[in-house]
């Protein structure tokens, strides 16, 4: 792999192209999904560039899934305005819940950005009217035009969330790579010494908690497009969990990795899907056997070997 | 003409008054050295100077500015910046981007400017690489440049220290106990480093220090801490025979009238 873009153009062609040979709508519907844990994956590994590990990022996708539920079925908005939106939304409501939240370090933010989801979902389920309580809101119309975006046809939704997704990974690439996101990461080495730099470690903070959030009510946005109905139980503090778990087994070296781990952890249940209950087993045997045998995760076991490889050609 | 001048200032911990109005003046251009027994206040005379304490009162001024309580960050770009006593890197990071960070103030280091990263940002942080060179080279480390900094021997790692607080190009420069722990080489080195930084790039320099061998040698002031009170002041030699610096390091007989 001399030439890393290549080998992504090829990828994103491969993707592009996907839909054509496989029409499958389960398959079609698993890589939706697929798109939507991506973007989540990827938008809460922005954040933990920082050091910090935010349990609300279901409560930011909830607020973005809530925000298009409301706007295109109670407002007739067309989904294309409401998507972009939705995300601002999330975006808003972050900046003063990370102000607050960003107050505190370590197991404290943990705990805060937790009881931040459990609020959203508390809301959320406690008036009826308008969020429809612990019923959700059912019969979210889909995205515009109709005729395309229909419930047999699901490669429409593939490809919204294939361009989503290329859009995510490209904005957070760029500026995870950038003086930027250089300045996170040095964050999450050393905040005093970042400080005693002249970086202003709490607003630099604030945006990528901000950005996160952005990223978080985007995918929330597209769920409640592609399902029709959201409701408390969906955004659950699990599902936060489950992110988090994404980026541990993807590796939090580079953003590969929560990618790479969303894609994989939630494919590889999907093939334990006929077994039923024991699906959930199978998640919890990766996530273990990943700890145990991959402490950089997938990407970072990868990453290793390949050095170890190019150092015993190099040796001999 | 002073750079630096604290007046009066005072801070306290509950009961403790760690730094007791301590009035001292740094000249420009000066190489200033701050000693005193272990828990004189030294180094917390150093957080409430560099913005990391607030003080309980008294007045902190930079180059007759006042710039007393303000945040460690903002005081980076009024030209004040400290290091710390232990050896604090970015552990991970490569030498090179250690030193990189150090240059924040300097860089276009917002999220849209690196989410787009048009021509003039690009260009402007590319130069800011070629500085991040010219401080390692000034520092002796360009060899280690891609040397992961968590992985640097000690004295290696207290130089780059110097070179991260080096590279805002400060007006003053306070070094907290740069030499701790070191061999008589790197000493040697640190200190000829120190000289360097005051003579080839201007910058004023006050440093806190235990190896007196190491403060008699390079500074030219030097003032005495005990107990959070100033007791002496003046050239290294003046201060070596002071009968109150001599009682605070070596204390008191008992049979002596004190």
């Amino acid at each position: 792999m001399s030439n890393p873009r290549l080998a992504i153009a090829g990828l994103v062609a491969l993707l592009a192209l996907l839909p054509l040979v496989m029409r499958d709508a389960y398959f079609l519907h698993v890589a939706v999904v697929v798109a939507i844990n991506v973007i989540m994956a990827v938008s809460m590994w922005l954040l933990g560039i920082t050091g910090l590990i935010s349990f609300g990022q279901a409560g930011f996708m909830f607020i973005g899934a809530m925000t298009t539920a409301l706007l295109t079925k109670l407002s007739g908005w067309p989904f294309w305005a409401a998507m972009p939106l939705s995300a601002v939304m999330a975006g808003l409501i972050s900046a003063p819940v990370g102000r607050l939240s960003l107050r505190v370090k370590g197991v404290y933010f943990f705990l805060v950005t937790l009881a931040f989801g459990q609020v959203v979902s508390g809301v959320f389920a406690y008036f009826q009217d308008p969020f429809g309580g612990w019923y959700g809101i059912r019969d979210i119309p889909p995205p515009q035009p109709a005729w395309l975006f229909t419930t047999l046809n699901k490669v429409p939704f593939y490809y919204l969330g294939l361009v989503l997704v290329l859009l995510t990974c490209l904005i957070i690439y760029r500026v995870s790579r950038s003086w930027f996101g250089m300045v996170l990461w040095s964050i999450r080495e050393n905040d005093l010494l970042a400080t005693s730099a002249g970086i202003d470690v709490p607003r630099c903070k604030l945006v990528a908690f901000i950005v996160s959030a952005f990223f978080a009510g985007l995918a929330g946005s597209v769920y409640a497009a592609y399902f029709g109905y959201i409701s408390p139980l969906v955004f659950t503090f699990e599902y936060s969990v489950n992110v988090l778990v994404y980026i541990v087994v993807g590796g939090f070296g580079s953003i590969a990795g929560p990618i790479t781990g969303a894609v994989v952890l939630t494919l590889v249940p999907e093939l334990f899907r006929v077994t039923g209950k024991y699906q959930m087993l199978a998640f919890g045997l990766i996530l273990v056997f990943s700890m145990l045998l991959m402490p950089n995760g997938i990407v970072g076991a990868i990453a290793g070997a390949w050095q170890r490889l190019v150092a015993r050609k190099g040796g001999s | 003409m002073a750079l630096l001048e604290i007046a009066g200032l005072t801070r306290r911990f509950g009961g403790l008054i760690a730094v007791n109005d301590v009035f001292l003046e740094v000249e420009t251009g000066s190489i200033h050295g701050l000693i005193g027994p272990n828990g004189a206040g030294k180094t917390t005379l150093f957080n409430v100077v560099s913005g990391a304490l607030p003080p309980t009162s008294g007045s902190v001024r930079l180059d007759g500015q006042d710039i007393t309580g303000v945040p460690m960050q903002r005081l980076v770009r009024r030209g004040l910046v400290r290091t710390f006593q232990h050896a604090q890197l970015f552990p991970t990071f490569s030498v090179f981007r250690n030193v990189l960070v150090g240059l924040h103030i300097h860089a276009n280091a917002g999220f849209w400017s690196g989410l787009f990263d048009l021509g003039p940002v690009h260009r402007h942080n590319e130069a800011l690489a070629h500085q991040a060179h010219e401080i390692l080279r000034f520092v002796g480390l360009t060899e280690q440049q891609d040397t992961l900094a968590g992985s640097l021997p000690h004295g290696f790692k207290r130089i780059l220290q110097v070179a991260i607080g080096l590279a805002p190009k400060p007006r003053l420069l306070m070094l907290d106990e740069p030499v701790a722990g070191m061999n008589h080489a790197d000493v040697d080195r640190m200190m000829a480093l120190v000289r360097r930084l005051r003579d080839e790039q201007g910058i004023t320099v006050v440093l806190v220090e235990h190896n007196i061998r190491a403060v008699m040698n390079v500074c030219e002031r030097i003032s005495v801490l005990q107990f959070g009170r100033k007791i002496a002041e003046g050239t290294p030699n003046e201060v070596a025979s002071d009968p109150l610096v001599i009682e605070a390091y070596l204390g008191v007989a008992d049979d002596e009238p004190a």
